[in-house]
């Protein structure tokens, strides 16, 4: 309806109306400038441009100047007599001359408080790489964790959980197509290459129309394009992996490219030392990422990228795992008109990991693998000065190889598996960001999706007491592509920002989210062998709304940004297990899972200093997060087993945050990061029972989650030094040393606390004795030293 | 699951850990009845013991004063469980179990009655136990002998086994060598039927790769020598047994170091044991089961060791 409206009343204006628009890019290199500011002197009138570095104003017939910046680049002023439409494109230079502080964001100075965004985060590379670094590594999820509302229950999980989400709520997106697993070396470094990355945003709430399909976090990784000016080469060695990347113009200004790869190599310089590794292990990762780009012409542009990745963790040959994620995809920009720009993505994405057990005659192998092909129109449409719609569509085909078994009995092969599942996702969705007033802007959408269990063996379960096994009743087949269950929802989504002054706004959002695949993890962290699900006629698909209101406000000149988010989230559907549920590779998983509900809240205070020799960042979060489920946590009701509340293993109460960055000269960048969190609650047993010679913990009253663990603290120092031995006496290229060291006062912070009877061999005479142990994943202060050079 | 504690427990990594002494809430003390019983025409023991605070490491205490009796309900035959100094028990020339035969055990105390129901099902018998000769590789510096047994899974869906395995005498204990099977392989999701079992079933748990003589020691021994002794008994379970059995290997197997990111959460396991009284409040543990046993034995001797390399330097 508002829409309908806004055009009509665009029809009405009789006055004469011309637009403005073109791509803004980076002169030194050709990237496109995304989220780049365009102003019109004299007025409060302007925009911004978006991921492709395009934009698009329409104003009416006048004399206008228009102002072009970003932060970090010179501004250009150009002086326009607007009577006929415009295409402008422009080159921003990066400010060379004056002193290079470290800027944190190169969005608009004011952005944070004139941005209708909220609960969003952003990092830019250039910070990201500033960081200490856990073993010296540049690591964007690590990053991420520095922010508030975002947190991870302790080195060595994989993921990240956001405002009391999951791991499995975060859709990662690389080049829009989803990484299902973003973790090397179990959890310790993230996939993604940070020489092939431009730009992390990271929305916790007040998620836009156009994302869907998780309900807690969208985490959107946009990679360089290549270079479209002229070939470079940068790269790093570290003291895991060793980096390189080529970056360089296919076509000068019409092509370019980026291939950047890196690979571990703890097992190369171990083979020189050792012959353990020779029988057939290996333990390396590495992963491939690349890009290509053709500028077709003025209205069209197509890109193509790709990743590649592996882990391989073998002790002996057929002895091991390993795990990988691809991804390809494509783009086609397209300007239909110089309001109307299109994208249209098409994606493939694949993640599977595998097992093996055995030697030459004898061998067990198990895997398991998830598929997915996309296509995402996407359009927006610059209307007026005081809208931009945004309408597309999505169609996500997934498939699911839940378990390959191979089996070789002396030589003798046998095969068996888990039936194939498929689901088909697809939504639309419409939105339009709408200036009000001067101060006041909104964003409303909604996003209508729709999902799609299909054919193949159904099986239907029974109705028990909860957190007991649901029996299984029946089990028939269905046509290949024939719809098993289906689900449609519509989601909502809001926001507003409400300018108190230039330099302090009021910002709300409420937004619903659905998710219709499940990350099925029942461990202490998330780990490489958990598997996607898709809904079913057992599993219902996981919906949430969240709303979170927000004061914002500038200080000395944009110098100080400052922030204060509320924010509560209800979480229906929510997936959980029966007590000892098999979840790995199990045909009959829908019998061992549990659907409940969950709720989060709490409030994130933010401070940044973007200007000047010291900068960086301080957040507290004060926050709650727990599930009520029937057959979990129950008590005493051993009829029923109707849950109570408890808190989520990722439950922080309280969350400190600060990184920092000072810049002694030119040459010499220190940084530090601290953190202070809360210890992750856990189950403490309160008796011991013995069946068959074992001894087994028994928790009175089936409490769930009923302690916590100590505190985690941290702290991370850096130093990076600039102009090592390029920029050196003529030499062309830069490089620098960056020194770091994690967890610099060695404190051993808890990653759980187990208990056990105690190691070896009970003896069959005496009693077995019983133990409570801590459990630190890094045990000491970890230094790091790499190199990183670009010419 | 069980895959990845076999994998983690290989990687190295430099997790550290330390004893604590946490305060723990007020136990509950409940009854706790073992009762898995067998074919075989030899004494059947039933352990009723109380559940002690999770750190006494005391000899539990058993229950006494409850009249125990067994049930065979396919045959109508009763046999009442004598009580002796630490359980109770019943002495018998002809076996109390036969396959395909359900069982109800009763427990009586002055104040409420318990129950619980088992059937016995089939079992396979053992082919044979053979070893192989292995090269040194990564787990152990030296060349050295790895044993299996060799036995095939009726056809038809649903048999669950419990695998024992003693070597020289001394039984695999630990809790990581607790070995189930659901027909030929490791879990009742992963359906494989009616052929030999699978690799990890029968290799998996009974080649004990520490050293018991210094448990703190993460050197890796050659699981088997010539003059060590194999023997290995397959004990039929019902189903019931089974998830109990699956659940409790997750609950008493804290795999320490970087392997704790693969453990589940802490929760009860499951029971069979239950009040008669349905309205009954009163918590009960533990697991009644009979099994059928089939077994067999093998020494490596130099002959059997001669033989294995000489099929490892054939291939």
């Amino acid at each position: 309806m508002g829409l309908v409206c806004l055009i009509h009343s665009n029809l009405l204006l009789a006055q004469e109306q011309h637009t403005v628009s073109g791509y803004l890019k980076d002169a030194s290199n050709g990237e496109a400038l995304i989220g780049a500011t365009i102003r019109i002197q004299g007025q409060s009138l302007g925009t911004i441009s978006n991921v492709y570095g395009f934009y698009s104003i329409t104003l009416p017939k006048d004399k206008y100047v228009f102002d072009f910046r970003y932060v970090g680049y010179d501004p250009q002023l150009k002086a326009v007599d607007l009577s006929q439409n415009m295409r402008i494109d422009l080159e921003l230079a990066p400010a060379e001359q004056q002193l290079q502080a470290v800027v944190i964001s190169g969005k608009a100075e004011d952005d944070h408080v004139s941005n209708i965004e909220m609960s969003t985060e952003e990092l830019d590379i250039k910070s990201i790489q500033k960081m200490p670094a856990f073993a010296g590594e540049v690591d964007i999820i690590k990053s991420i964790q520095l922010l508030p509302g975002v947190t991870t229950v302790g080195e060595g999980a994989s993921g990240f959980n956001v405002r009391g989400g999951g791991v499995g709520q975060n859709l990662v997106l690389l080049d829009e197509a989803p990484v299902y697993q973003s973790s090397h070396m179990l959890g310790f470094f993230s996939v993604f290459n940070p020489d092939a990355v431009k730009d992390v945003k990271l929305y916790k709430g007040g998620v836009p129309a156009k994302y869907g399909g998780r309900l807690s976090s969208i985490l959107d990784i946009r990679m360089k394009e290549g270079n479209s000016k002229e070939y470079d080469i940068s790269g790093g060695i570290g003291t895991v992996f060793s980096r390189l990347a080529v970056e360089g113009p296919i076509k000068k200004d019409k092509a370019s490219f980026i291939v950047a790869a890196r690979r571990s190599y703890a097992d190369v310089i171990a083979k020189t030392f050792t012959d353990a590794l020779d029988d057939g292990s290996s333990l390396y990762f590495y992963d491939l990422t690349a890009k290509t780009n053709y500028n077709i012409n003025e209205n069209n542009r197509i890109y193509l990228s790709g990743y590649w990745g592996r882990d391989v963790l073998e002790f002996a040959e057929n002895q091991g795992f390993d795990w990988g994620n691809r991804t390809a995809s494509f783009r086609w920009n397209h300007l239909y008109s110089e309001k109307l720009f299109s994208n249209l993505t098409m994606f493939y994405s694949n993640y599977d990991y595998g097992f093996k057990f055995g030697d030459k005659d004898d061998l067990f192998e198990i895997g398991s693998e998830v598929s997915t092909v996309n296509i995402k129109p996407e359009f927006s449409w610059f209307v007026n000065t005081n809208n931009e719609v945004t309408f597309g569509g999505e169609a996500i085909l997934y498939l699911f190889e839940p378990g390959t078994m191979v089996d070789v009995s002396a030589g003798e092969r046998t095969t068996a598996g888990l039936e194939d599942r498929r689901a088909l996702e697809s939504a639309v969705y419409v939105s339009n960001d709408q200036k009000l007033t001067p101060s006041l802007s909104v964003q409303y959408g909604l996003r209508l999706s729709y999902f799609n269990y299909l054919g193949g063996t159904v099986v239907v379960y029974g109705d028990t007491l909860p957190g007991s096994p649901k029996p299984f009743v029946d089990e028939y087949k269905y046509r290949k592509w024939a719809s098993i269950a289906d689900y449609l929802n519509l989601a909502p989504r809001f926001s507003f920002n409400y300018k108190l002054s230039q330099t302090a706004s009021i910002k709300g959002s409420y937004n619903r989210m659905n998710q219709y695949i499940h990350l099925i993890s029942n461990t202490v962290a998330t780990t490489p062998i958990d598997v996607w699900q898709p809904s079913t006629n057992n599993i219902k698909p996981q919906a949430a709304d969240q709303v979170a209101i927000g004061y914002f406000q500038n200080l000395s000149n944009n110098q100080y940004e400052l922030s204060a988010e509320t924010y509560y989230k209800w979480m229906y559907n929510q997936v959980d297990y029966i007590d000892g549920a098999d979840v790995f590779v199990n045909k009959y998983l829908e019998s061992q899972l549990l659907s409940g509900k969950g709720r989060a809240y709490g409030v994130e205070l933010y401070g940044k200093k973007n200007k000047g020799k010291l900068t960086g960042w301080l957040s507290y979060t004060l926050g709650w997060t727990e599930r009520k489920v029937d057959g979990i946590n129950y008590g005493g009701d051993q009829l029923n087993r109707k849950g109570s509340w408890y808190p989520t293993r990722f439950d922080q109460r309280h969350n400190t945050k600060m990184a920092a960055f000072y810049e002694l000269n030119d040459r010499i960048t220190f940084s530090a990061n601290f953190a202070y969190i809360s210890g992750t609650p856990t189950t403490f047993p309160t008796d011991r029972i013995t069946v068959g010679g074992y001894v087994i913990p028994y928790i009175n009253n089936n409490e769930r989650n009923n302690y916590r663990i100590p505190d985690y603290h941290r702290l991370d120092v850096g130093m990076t030094i600039n102009n090592v031995w390029r920029g050196k006496k003529g030499r062309s290229g830069e490089d620098n040393i960056a020194i770091s060291v994690y967890n610099a006062y060695a404190r051993q912070n808890p990653f759980s606390i187990y208990f056990s009877q105690e190691r070896g061999r009970p003896s069959m005479d005496n009693p077995v004795a019983t133990n409570a142990t801590q459990l630190s994943i890094i045990g000491t202060f970890i230094p790091a030293i790499s190199y990183n050079f670009k010419f | 699951m069980k895959y990845a504690y076999l994998i983690s427990g290989l990687l190295l990594l430099a997790a550290c850990e330390f004893e604590i002494q946490p305060e723990l809430a007020e136990p509950e003390e409940l009854m706790v009845v073992d009762a898995f019983l067998n074919d075989r025409a030899d004494r059947q023991v039933i352990n009723i013991t109380r559940s002690q605070p999770y750190f006494d490491d005391s000899e539990p205490e058993m229950i006494s004063g409850l009249n125990v009796t067994l049930y065979d309900l396919t045959v109508d035959l009763e046999y009442p469980f004598i009580e002796g100094d630490r359980y109770y028990y019943l002495d018998t020339n002809d076996p109390v179990g036969v396959v395909g035969h359900n069982y109800r055990l009763v427990v009586e105390s002055p104040s409420e009655t318990f129950e619980a129901h088992a059937t016995m099902n089939r079992v396979p018998s053992i082919d044979s136990i053979g070893y192989e000769f292995n090269e040194a590789n990564f787990l152990v510096d030296q060349d050295h002998f790895t044993a299996q047994f060799y036995a095939v899974d009726p056809k038809g869906v649903g048999d669950c086994y419990w695998i024992k395995g003693w070597k020289n005498g001394v039984y695999f204990n630990k809790p990581e060598e607790l070995n189930m099977a659901y027909d030929a392989s490791v879990s009742p999701g992963q359906p494989i039927d009616g052929q030999l079992f699978v690799f990890p079933v029968r290799a998996g748990f009974i080649n004990p790769y520490g050293d018991d003589s210094d448990p703190e020691s993460t050197e890796m021994v050659p699981p088997y020598e010539v003059g060590d002794s194999l023997y290995v008994e397959i004990h039929s379970i019902d189903r019931a047994a089974f998830d109990f059995l699956y659940a409790l290997y997750f609950q008493i197997n804290r795999a320490g170091g970087f392997g704790e990111i693969f453990s589940s959460p802490l929760s009860n396991v499951s029971t069979n044991i239950k009040s008669t009284n349905p309205g009954s409040k009163t918590n009960v543990a533990g697991f009644f089961n009979m099994s059928a046993i089939s077994s067999a034995g093998r020494r490596l001797t130099t002959e059997v060791a001669d033989q294995a390399q000489i099929k490892f330097h054939n291939q």
